[in-house]
């Protein structure tokens, strides 16, 4: 599954420019932006679009670079470590249902436009969409719109297939709820907005956006146990650094065994995901994310116990890592979700694998 | 040796597929049946047909180069190798002669050590056994205490080796002793051969939690060996042991044991009707994807095997991770057996539904090869860099 050399140049360089993008060493520019509206950068928004990220899943006959899962993740995961509030995802799922002058305003980075697919909590696969697009008009409520108080248009998804709303359209209403990691989500209710019919997305579309954000986990642990380890190192009690202590040593191992693991975890799936789209791929996108979800919990956990009083203060910014993590572990799917999708999904992967199509016996989803 | 189309004169030569089926070829082909997927350690005498077979097709010792009548596989094909092995429940033989003696001599041996000895182990004419840990030498091995004293041309040995594998069918036992009790303690221990049917030696089998004997202390009363049994230079044998240390640590965080277990959990399940509970069910699927991680992990180290890298200090994590994965799956299956939990022999002979001795056996998954705790010293050692 190990990449070829040139893909491996390719997540080399994309690694670069996004560590130039979103600076996991920096995070003043974070913490001038938490609790403000819209939240995010317009300036960091345009470029990214300059480095063709909106277009990277997209295929190249429609302006994209057709790049894999395994390139998209090294990006969000370097966004992860960032803490970049700028919602990247939303704006990728949403590219894929776009078309047209839509599709090039949002490649160009010069229009917001944002998924808005989810009509209840904790959901996740099809068949549950509620909203309604109806001689052009869109009716139906969407939750958890990550910064959808920045947004120019939404991609909305409807019975009757995505249509884009504007945001400024006097049927849509927002509102906004304030989210731990200082950005907010939008709860939207369309009352007869008027919509454009959008493209379906493509089939693996919501496991790609689950796998881009256990990424953003994966970065998200990595840089926090990157600044544990390295108070350990500075941090003097007793007349020693505290990294001397076996007690602490032990919990700072654990700490990177989840951080590996999340890493296996997380390439894997982009690997099953750059091979194949059947069950195994949402799978594994499952897989990532439950191993994400809880370890970044876990991690950003003791990472402030590690750090003693101090990770209880706002001034430190270890907090910022817990508080993202609070955010990112439950959205697109929490970790119980997730592993019961791992499992309903493995299961017909093995079947498929082992040649079998009978009746399953198993895993109620 | 006989020549079979199992024996090639460069299996290196073939891709990992095609080696691969080449050895399950083999094992089907040659493998006792009756020895498949055993529940325990075998002694000699029950693995003897299968080591004897490995020997008569040069199957024996894949780490050996071909010069000394190994297979002379490089590192990504021993992984295939072994990996086919597990696979296929292959039972392990006696093999500390050839997984760690054989590969000390050929570095470290005299050409007089190396022409006396390989060819007795692959012959089956020797079968060695391990002499390092001691009672108050264990995760602390340079502090072991045996000592050997030059009298005339003759070592004389004394002490106490214990946690011995096999050391009662064992003919000979390859050693760490203490011959400068002066030095630092990793400088004054050097690596000695020594017949196990010398006067002074005697063997105490140890039986283990699972009720096994497969471990053994091995006691020394003035036990005298000839000068020339010394392997490399003397107060070396430290540093020559650990440098023996290579990229075999892989294979003790091979996610096959976990996925036995797991495989067996599954039946165990169905055996006491919990399938159908979804108490069951989050637990068994959190297993699974931790299994399934592990495997993902696991085959990032092989990847940097198969693209000729050395293994960091981080193959520690791997063992850790295999280790305690193991155990967790064991005592799942204990929980779920109820009151079978208590029995002492599997419920109508069923050893693959016998949650108890799973359970026992992986206690010691934590211990051998480096207990948990001391993996965890090194880690944060060597890999986090902690002070």
């Amino acid at each position: 599954m190990a990449l070829d050399e040139e893909r491996l140049e390719n997540v080399r360089m994309l690694r670069e420019s996004a560590a130039a993008v979103a600076d996991r060493n920096d995070l003043s520019r974070i913490r001038a932006l938490r609790f403000q509206q819209p939240g995010f950068d317009r300036t960091t928004w345009r470029q990214m679009a300059e480095l063709g990220w909106f277009g990277l899943r997209l295929p190249e006959e429609r302006g994209g670079a057709g790049l894999g899962m395994a390139e998209l993740i090294t990006l969000t995961e370097e966004m992860g470590a960032a803490l970049a509030p700028e919602p990247y995802i939303a704006a990728l799922m949403a590219i894929g249902m776009l078309d047209g002058d839509h599709l090039q305003a949002a490649l160009s980075g010069e229009r917001v436009v944002l998924a808005a697919w989810q009509d209840k909590p904790r959901q996740l696969d099809g068949g549950a969409v509620e909203a309604l697009f109806v001689d052009g008009r869109v009716t139906g409520h969407k939750l958890c719109v990550p910064m959808a108080g920045g947004a120019d248009a939404f991609a909305v998804t409807t019975r009757q297939g995505p249509a884009i709303v504007a945001a400024n359209d006097p049927g849509v209403r927002i509102e906004i709820i304030p989210a731990q990691d200082g950005g907010h989500w939008g709860t939207l209710t369309f009352e007869g907005a008027r919509g454009e019919p959008g493209r379906a997305p493509c089939e693996g579309w919501l496991d790609e956006a689950v796998l881009a954000t256990a990424a953003s986990l994966l970065g998200l642990i990595d840089a926090a146990l990157e600044r544990t380890l390295e108070y350990l190192h500075t941090r003097h009690q007793f007349g020693v650094k505290i990294g001397t202590f076996q007690v602490l040593q032990h919990r700072a191992v654990d700490l990177k065994q989840h951080t590996l693991l999340t890493r296996a975890s997380v390439e894997d799936a982009a690997a099953i995901m750059d091979a194949t789209d059947g069950p195994a791929a949402k799978a594994a996108a499952s897989r990532a994310k439950a191993r994400s979800s809880d370890a970044a919990l876990i991690v950003t956990r003791q990472a402030i116990q590690l750090h003693g009083g101090i990770g209880y203060t706002d001034e430190h910014d270890i907090g910022l890592f817990l508080r993202k993590a609070m955010v990112l572990a439950p959205s697109l799917g929490d970790a119980a979700l997730h592993r019961s999708r791992f499992a309903h999904f493995q299961h017909q992967a093995d079947e498929i694998d082992a040649g079998t199509t009978g009746a399953r016996e198993g895993t109620p989803l | 040796m006989t020549i079979t189309r199992y024996t090639l004169d460069d299996y290196n030569g073939l891709s990992d597929e095609a080696f691969a089926a080449l050895v399950r070829d083999f094992l089907h082909e040659f493998h006792p049946p009756e020895l498949r997927n055993p529940v325990k350690r075998l002694h000699w005498q029950e693995a003897k047909p299968w080591y004897m077979e490995l020997a008569r097709h040069g199957w024996l010792a894949p780490n050996w180069p071909k010069a000394y009548g190994g297979m002379g596989l490089s590192a990504a094909k021993q992984l295939v190798y072994v990996e086919a092995f597990e696979t296929f429940g292959a039972a392990r033989t006696p093999d500390h002669g050839m997984m760690l003696l054989g590969p000390l001599l050929i570095r470290y041996g005299s050409e007089a050590q190396k022409a006396h000895f390989l060819p007795k182990i692959l012959s089956g004419e020797h079968i060695w056994c391990q002499g390092y840990s001691e009672p108050n030498a264990g995760s602390d091995l340079a502090a072991l205490r045996t000592q050997a004293v030059l009298d005339g041309e003759e070592w004389v040995v004394n002490g106490q080796k214990t946690w011995t594998t096999l050391g009662g069918d064992a003919d000979w036992i390859f050693m760490l002793v203490r011959t400068d009790p002066h030095a630092k303690k990793q400088e004054g221990i050097s690596f000695l051969l020594v017949p196990m049917d010398s006067k002074g030696i005697s063997v105490r089998p140890i039986v283990n939690l699972d009720l096994q004997d497969e471990f053994s202390e091995v006691f020394f009363d003035d036990v005298r060996v000839p000068k020339a049994n010394l392997v490399g230079e003397l107060n070396k044998g430290w540093s020559m042991a650990k440098a023996l240390l290579g990229f075999e640590r892989i294979f003790l965080g091979s996610p096959r044991q976990s996925a036995h277990a797991f495989a067996r959990l599954k039946g165990l399940a169905q055996h006491h009707a919990v399938w159908d509970e979804p108490v069951f069910w989050d637990r068994y699927n959190q297993l699974w994807l931790d299994l399934e991680d592990h495997k993902a992990l696991y085959e990032r180290f092989a990847d940097s095997l198969r693209k000729g890298e050395a293994l960091g200090a981080e193959v520690s994590l791997l063992k850790l991770n295999q280790s305690e994965l193991y155990q967790r799956i064991s005592e799942f299956m204990l929980e779920i057996a109820g009151e079978d939990g208590g029995r002492l022999e599997p419920v109508d002979g069923q050893a693959d539904l016998h949650a108890p001795g799973a359970f026992l056996t992986a206690r010691a998954a934590t211990i051998y090869g480096g207990a948990s705790e001391v993996q965890r010293n090194i880690i944060a050692k060597n890999v986090l860099r902690l002070p």
